[in-house]
């Protein structure tokens, strides 16, 4: 037994740093409950569910306004569908940041955007779709058991801005047009669906902002400020990875023009804007800045500002992605927004993520 | 998995020779006389860079080789001495490396189509390295084959016949190799998104280590589809422990461990209510201690560590760890690191990464 409890007293020392061979360099905060739930009614409250609602609002608008191309095809209804499909696009893109929770349910993100999507098997399936058509995918019921890729915001910009799309201007109720309509249905219905999820009072709202044993999400009030921190981390990783890098990963590599998100719409850009703004808002609505030590507040406003000069770069660049990736003065804006993006993630995961206790930064705490 | 026993300091420094010896600083050699067993880890150092370090047991830092971006999981192989360390899912590198600093080391990338999920494992006789992969576009975990006395060649595939595919061990004989298959589907695309929260489908298998058809393999009850099975180890009677992550409702209180052998069913363990919450339904790495029938078990979310009877699995100790990373079986007892750096009561500038592997 003696040597049970030898071997269980060494075991217990692993935690105990005895040895140190580097002081802590300043005491984390005390992220008391009170302060997760104060910031957890703000990320709720402040972002997520303004986010749904807008985007829903928005989506709103683009199935009348395709209802409309339809019904009077012309070039003003279809410059009014492209309008408000810019306008769902960009709303999407603010909360899109969140890719936690019930939108990843029932494929919901996907069914929005399906994006990566490198082998093009949306697309393919599009162009399938138009050669041959099947009215079972003109409405947004007929849709829901058909490829993901079918159903969002990638299927419809084909439809508004793909080859053949000339159609819309002058065939009244073309195939095309009621199968946009039936996309455009379709992402109203999943955004109305987040929406009822998210303002249920006794859902997942209650769960996210009362962390507890109660809650079905965070059992810690630590528990559910990590998660937000994650959201923007992960927001930043996306935008690197996937907005930029997709088809732009600096000077001395290929680039692939036609990997980026909505090139065909001139959108590839305002996506990218609408995610950094997703993260501002989310950033500074949630409060972050209060839980941080006095001396270190300063980690929001580098952030801040790094997030500023990222908006106004990207929206800056040349909407043509050919030429946003083969002009000299474009390009360098594109090295610009690698650069500061990853400046960004650093920042998040290892100044704030640091900043609120997680010394290594975020991620690498996030397990596996 | 063969047995291990410690390091023999004078074998150690013989094979590392002198040029090595002369490297290190008068702190560091200190600390290497004094070692009775060397761990290995995967480590994010002060300036960001990442890499992997061994220690000494007790847990200073004795020699660090640096990589491109994060390790994960780590094997070691008795046989040839050699270790070895996984890129961190969806990494596309594994670096084999001597611990002994005879060889240099040998870095091997998944083929196209593929990455690491982050583990894997020596045949016994040291002559294959075996690797959990993800075949992202087909949805499907896999089994990559090396040859270890080629250069790290590789030279086959199997199926693992699940999906979200994260450690995998080999019996001690050799004849099986048993993969846990955490059920949760991501893709490179989507970093490191989890797709399928809402239809999981963990299992556990063991396959024919010579032909890669299946031997056995467990899925879960409907009631635990969310429960993601990813960690393992064997222990002396050659049971098969697994470790769970739990993807389901926060305030359920999942089985988060259990065992099997061949030819039986799963066995969950039936943890303590209080213990179950201390774990935060999320076990980060596991580890037997065969000599003293031990099973560690480590939660950087609940900040805990715990350690049981490998024979009944009664809980013998708990301990409040913050960021509790790497178990490994140390020389007495159970060894645990943290991502602030400590282990056996030192604290290192290195954050220790999520495995801490026994090295002999």
């Amino acid at each position: 037994m003696s040597r049970w409890i030898a071997a269980l007293t060494l075991a217990l020392l692993s935690a105990t740093p005895g040895l140190a061979q580097d002081a802590n360099p300043s005491p984390p905060p005390v992220l008391t409950q009170e302060s997760a739930r104060h910031l957890m009614d703000r990320v709720v409250d402040g972002f997520i569910r303004p986010g749904y609602r807008g985007f829903a609002g928005k989506s709103g608008e683009l199935t009348t306004a395709m209802a409309n191309l339809c019904a009077t095809p012309s070039v003003e209804t279809q410059a009014s569908a492209r309008k408000a499909f810019a306008a769902a696009a960009t709303a999407w893109g603010t909360i899109e940041i969140v890719r936690v929770g019930p939108v990843l349910d029932k494929n919901r993100f996907e069914r929005i955007l399906f994006y990566p999507d490198r082998k093009g098997t949306g697309l393919r399936q599009v162009q399938a779709l138009l050669a041959q058509p099947d009215e079972s995918a003109t409405s947004p019921e007929g849709l829901r058991d058909k490829s993901v890729a079918m159903q969002g915001l990638g299927a419809l910009e084909f439809v508004l801005y793909g080859a053949g799309a000339e159609v819309l201007t002058g065939e009244r109720n073309s195939f095309r047009c009621r199968y946009g309509l039936a996309v455009a249905g379709s992402v109203e219905r999943v955004a109305n669906e987040l929406v009822a999820v998210w303002d249920d009072p006794a859902g997942v709202q209650k769960d996210w902002k009362n962390p507890g044993p109660d809650s079905a999400t965070f059992r810690t009030g630590n528990e559910a400020i990590t998660e937000a921190l994650g959201i923007l981390v992960h927001a930043a990783e996306a935008v690197r990875d996937q907005r930029i890098e997709s088809f732009y990963k600096g000077e001395s590599n290929n680039t692939f023009p036609k990997q980026a998100l909505f090139w065909r719409s001139g959108l590839t850009f305002p996506m990218l804007v609408a995610n950094l703004q997703g993260i501002h808002g989310l950033l500074d609505t949630s409060g972050f800045r209060d839980l941080l030590n006095e001396d270190q507040r300063s980690v929001v406003s580098s952030i801040d500002f790094v997030l500023k000069q990222l908006v106004r770069v990207g929206g800056g660049v040349n909407a043509d992605v050919e030429v946003a990736v083969s002009d000299p003065k474009e390009r360098q804006k594109l090295d610009f927004l690698l650069l500061n993006s990853r400046d960004l993630i650093l920042r998040l995961n290892d100044n704030l993520g640091g900043g609120l206790g997680l010394g290594a930064g975020f991620s690498f705490a996030d397990g596996d | 998995m063969v047995r291990t026993g410690a390091i023999d300091r004078r074998q150690f420094l013989r094979a590392a020779g002198i040029g090595f010896v002369a490297a290190l600083s008068p702190q560091k050699l200190y600390a290497l006389e004094r070692s009775e067993a060397v761990y290995a880890s995967g480590f994010r150092a002060p300036d960001g860079t990442y890499g992997i370090a061994t220690a000494s047991i007790r847990g200073e830092v004795i020699d660090r080789i640096l990589l491109p971006a994060r390790a994960h999981g780590l094997a070691y192989c008795p046989v040839s001495g050699r270790g070895v360390a996984f890129a961190r899912r969806p990494g596309t590198f594994a670096m084999i490396f001597d611990p002994a600093g005879r060889q240099e080391p040998v870095v091997i990338h998944t083929p196209e189509g593929r990455h690491y999920y982050g583990h894997g494992h020596f045949s016994p006789d040291g002559r294959l390295l075996y690797a959990s992969e993800n075949d992202f576009d087909g949805n499907r975990g896999m089994i990559g084959l090396y040859d270890a006395t080629d250069g790290f060649r590789r030279i086959g595939e199997f199926e693992a016949q699940g999906i979200g595919t994260h450690d995998m061990t080999v019996s001690d004989d050799g004849r099986f190799l048993v993969i846990a298959n955490g059920g949760i589907e991501t893709h490179p695309d989507f970093g490191r998104t989890k797709l399928n929260l809402d239809h999981m489908q963990p299992s556990l298998v063991l396959l024919d280590a010579k032909t890669g058809s299946v031997v056995q393999r467990h899925t879960l009850p409907d009631n635990l589809s969310q429960l993601s099975t990813r960690h393992l180890d064997i222990d002396a009677n050659g049971r098969i422990w697994f470790a769970c992550q739990y993807e389901g409702p926060r305030q359920d209180l999942p089985p988060l461990a259990g065992s099997f052998a061949p030819g039986e069913d799963l066995r969950f363990l039936s943890l303590p209510e209080e213990t179950t919450v201390r774990l935060a339904n999320y076990v980060g790495a596991i580890a037997i201690n065969r000599r003293d029938r031990l099973v560690g078990l480590t939660s950087p979310k609940g900040g805990t560590a715990v350690i049981l009877n490998a024979d009944t699995g009664a809980v013998l100790a708990e301990e409040t760890v913050p960021d509790a990373a790497g178990v490994s079986a140390a020389p007495d007892g159970i060894a645990v690191t943290s991502y602030d750096g400590t282990l056996a009561g030192t604290r290192s500038r290195l954050a220790w990464d999520q495995h801490l592997v026994r090295l002999a």
